[in-house]
């Protein structure tokens, strides 16, 4: 009974919305996104604060500098959102430690035995995915990616050490360390904007030429940080997760 | 046709939500919700025949038709935001394992 | 300078995992600082990073300076009262203080969502030390749900207006001639997702399980200072973005029933906890009530009566049910032993009655006077009902309380203290009123500034 109930208040809710979404006048097609009449406009021809009439690639001394449109406005026109996710992100790590740590902890025992030839591998592309995710992070005013996939991947290569050997443990007060580090300068190259140009977060640096590796001012900075902050946020939730209490 | 698959989506997750008694088939219906959710945001963004918004040496100014970022940002921190939510509510659960050795709501009795 | 409001405590709260040990004076510190700070701000619209309307801003109006005094206040009392509890909790709470204060200051959708989803994972793990995983569970699920069809409500409203700043999307919504039926799906769903933190019926299964078990510090913190901001959050979003207007028998039917459910239910419990926390219900119910029929000011005022009330109630009754059980029946005459508390929770618990001489009845008194001459019959009907049956359970509990023999002692120089200075403060906004009334007056004009000028 209260399953048929729950399947009629979600169908009626899902037919609701998409009828609704059809027959608007506002709503526009899927397909139909009308840029100009979006904020969006002002972030692609970067003059928000500016008068450009075009944006080039190799052009120098636009407000942003960076030639990736997502990365500009994650990164400098909303950095504060990025602030608060990174702060989700950060509790969320030290929920999990709250809830699953205690004071003397041991590995998790797994079912199977990991044989050489995976202990050894796995250590050689260790260091690959260490650098395909620093290289993700750091580069991320010019590809897709930025600081998020880059320092998923890092934890990757830490999940891939944890699965490979029954009885390793990282250092989890290094990882400590860098979470604390990495969220405490992201505030303070805030505060420095605040308090060199009267507004906190601005882009205090110049921002050189669109294409360059380094240009952008402080976004390649802000996104390395984010990049160590989420690796060390992960692998920390990895450990809490894969060990367990000494039995007495 | 990819928005109406998203709704779906959503509401998929949201009767998973509702009428699941196993702890771990309720995190998934709601990852699930959440899936569905960012899909559809990210489908507002197009525009036909628009290219990725980022400027290199091939399509090298900003003149030319691109599709819109800003939900590409929002859908960012999204996601991340239900990763971490997902990994408190995996950590409920394996504390609800601890104390009552099942995963049922059912046969836990009064709480 | 506002931003330092929220920019210090995350500051503090990278840091404060280094030492567990000076977590708690960290704690401190940044508490006080927040507190003593909100008093020195100017009122306008700050831009973060620079970006004028194309950014995040934060606004700093009499709004906004209300729910700042007032709940940073309140949150550093209850810190310091609950000291033991505090010591372990110390980061959790230094973000949930950074959420509460993004969430009062922000004028951007988007970001209301980010801080909404800080304050709710930091409440979720404050209610960890009531030892119920599956409760607290409840919680989670239910409050991501909530803050997911806000974001669903959100970016439909955002490819409709094209815009996420709050100040524009009302100027642009006049320019654009959106009708309120085309916009009633977003709303709607920003609403319900609104809907489920802030306790209205049918989303609010998961207030029993948390609060009805609540320690001093968790229950205190999520029933008093979140329940107000989330309330302001949601009375900001009603009177400038949201224009509802269609469908106000749904929404109207949906208040009343969570009204009468909070009180009805209030009436026939026995416990001291589930009593407080369904009336807690009823009276959110009543300011959403409020603030869609246009009553701004009095909501705010309720607001007001409501979070210092139940700061005192709840405080007293979790120590209470901590000592000695939370049936009313063994608590019998448990006042009589800690004279000073009893009175406090008097005061407090008559206050929400209404009764003449506390401040709860100078909000009610401005409720009735606000309808004054529109052909409104429902409101002063559903006041005067829940005044009745408030008035008829606050004052079986009293009785049952203070007439008795029982041996329960309650030492706490510093919440005997607290409880005390904000009934006294109670009574004297009940009798000398002319000062809140001055402080809440520029509300109203305020608010008709930004939705006609688009900022101010």
């Amino acid at each position: 009974m209260k399953k048929f109930l729950a399947l009629l208040a979600v169908i009626a809710l899902g037919v609701g919305i998409i009828k609704t979404l059809d027959n608007n006048v506002s709503f526009p097609k899927y397909g139909e996104a009308v840029i100009e009449s979006r904020v969006s406009n002002f972030y692609i021809k970067k003059n928000v604060t500016e008068e450009n009439s075009e944006v080039l690639f190799g052009g120098s001394d636009y407000e942003t500098g960076s030639a990736n449109f997502v990365t500009s406005i994650v990164a400098n026109y909303r950095s504060f959102d990025t602030l608060g996710e990174v702060t989700v992100l950060f509790i969320s790590a030290f929920g999990v430690a709250l809830l699953l740590g205690s004071k003397e902890q041991k590995r998790l025992e797994l079912n199977f035995k990991p044989n050489f030839m995976l202990q050894v591998g796995s250590r050689a592309l260790f260091a690959i995915i260490v650098m395909v995710g620093l290289y993700i992070s750091i580069h991320g005013h010019l590809t897709p990616g930025g600081g998020f996939p880059g320092g998923t991947i890092i934890a990757a290569s830490v999940l891939l050490l944890y699965l490979s050997n029954d009885k390793f443990r990282t250092n989890i007060r290094g990882f400590r360390f860098m979470q604390s580090i990495t969220g405490a300068l992201y505030v303070i190259i805030g505060l420095v904007g605040l308090f060199v140009s009267g507004f906190f977060l601005e882009n205090f640096l110049g921002t050189g030429i669109v294409g360059n590796l380094f240009s952008a001012g402080i976004i390649p900075i802000v996104y390395i940080i984010i990049g160590l902050k989420v690796g060390s946020d992960f692998s920390i939730i990895i450990d809490s997760f894969l060990t367990k209490e000494v039995s007495k | 046709m990819i928005q109406i698959a998203s709704i779906l989506l959503v509401m998929l997750g949201l009767y998973g939500i509702l009428t699941n008694r196993n702890i771990i088939k309720i995190i998934i219906s709601l990852n699930i919700f959440e899936v569905g959710l960012n899909l559809f945001i990210v489908s507002l963004a197009y525009v036909e025949g628009g290219i990725d918004p980022i400027l290199t040496s091939h399509s090298a100014s900003s003149t030319l038709s691109f599709v819109d970022p800003l939900p590409h940002a929002l859908v960012l921190t999204a996601i991340v935001i239900g990763v971490g939510t997902t990994a408190l509510g995996l950590a409920f659960a394996k504390k609800i394992y601890a104390k009552y050795g099942t995963y049922e709501l059912d046969e836990m009795g009064v709480e | 300078m506002a931003v330092l409001l929220i920019a210090i405590p995350l500051l503090f709260a990278f840091v404060s995992i280094l030492n567990k040990k000076y977590a708690f004076y960290l704690l401190a510190l940044v508490a006080a600082f927040n507190f003593v700070f909100s008093f020195f701000l100017e009122k306008g619209m700050y831009s973060i990073g620079g970006f004028g309307p194309f950014g995040i801003n934060l606004l700093v109006d009499q709004y906004a300076l209300i729910g700042l005094w007032l709940l940073n206040g309140l949150f550093f009392l209850t810190v310091m009262i609950n000291l033991k509890a505090s010591k372990k909790l110390a980061t959790v709470l230094i973000v949930l203080l950074a959420g509460i204060n993004g969430l009062l200051l922000t004028n951007d959708l988007f970001n209301l969502f980010v801080f909404l989803e800080i304050t709710g994972i930091s409440a979720y793990l404050l209610t960890t030390e009531n030892k119920k995983p599956v409760s607290s569970f409840n919680y989670l699920v239910q409050g991501t749900v909530g803050s997911g069809l806000y974001l669903l409500g959100l970016v439909i409203l955002y490819s409709m207006i094209g815009t996420l700043n709050m100040s524009d999307v009302i100027s642009r919504i006049y320019t654009i001639g959106a009708t309120p039926t085309t916009l009633l799906l977003p709303f709607m769903l920003m609403f319900i997702g609104l809907g489920v933190e802030a306790k209205l019926l049918p989303f609010n299964s998961w207030v029993k399980g948390v609060l009805e078990k609540a320690k001093p510090l968790s229950g205190t913190l999520v029933s008093s200072v979140i329940a107000g901001t989330i309330l302001l959050v949601f009375g900001r979003l009603l009177t400038t973005v949201m224009v509802i207007s269609n469908a106000d028998m749904l929404i109207t039917i949906i208040l009343i029933a969570t009204i009468i459910a909070g009180e009805v239910a209030a009436f026939k419990s026995t416990r001291i906890r589930e009593i407080l926390l369904f009336s807690s219900i009823g009276q959110a119910g009543l300011v959403v009530y409020l603030f869609t029929h246009g009553l701004l000011m009095q909501g705010v005022l309720l607001i007001i009566a409501n979070v210092l009330s139940k700061f005192v109630l709840f405080t007293i009754g979790a120590s209470l049910a901590e000592a000695a059980g939370d049936e009313v029946e063994e608590l019998r005459g448990a006042f009589k032993n800690n004279k000073l508390l009893g009175i406090g929770f008097t005061v407090a618990a008559l206050s929400v009655t209404g009764l003449p001489l506390f401040f709860g009845f100078v909000v009610k008194l401005n409720v009735l006077l606000g309808i004054f001459g529109s052909y409104d019959l429902i409101t002063p009907i559903i006041i005067l009902v829940v005044s009745l049956i408030e008035g008829v359970y606050f004052i079986k509990l009293l009785m049952k309380l203070w007439y008795g023999e029982s041996n329960v002692q309650i030492k706490n120089v510093l919440m005997t203290v607290s409880v005390l200075s904000v009934a006294v403060v109670l009574i004297v906004l009940g009798v000398y009123y002319q000062p809140m009334m001055d402080l809440v007056a520029p509300i109203k004009d305020e608010m008709i500034m930004i939705i006609q000028g688009g900022s101010f």
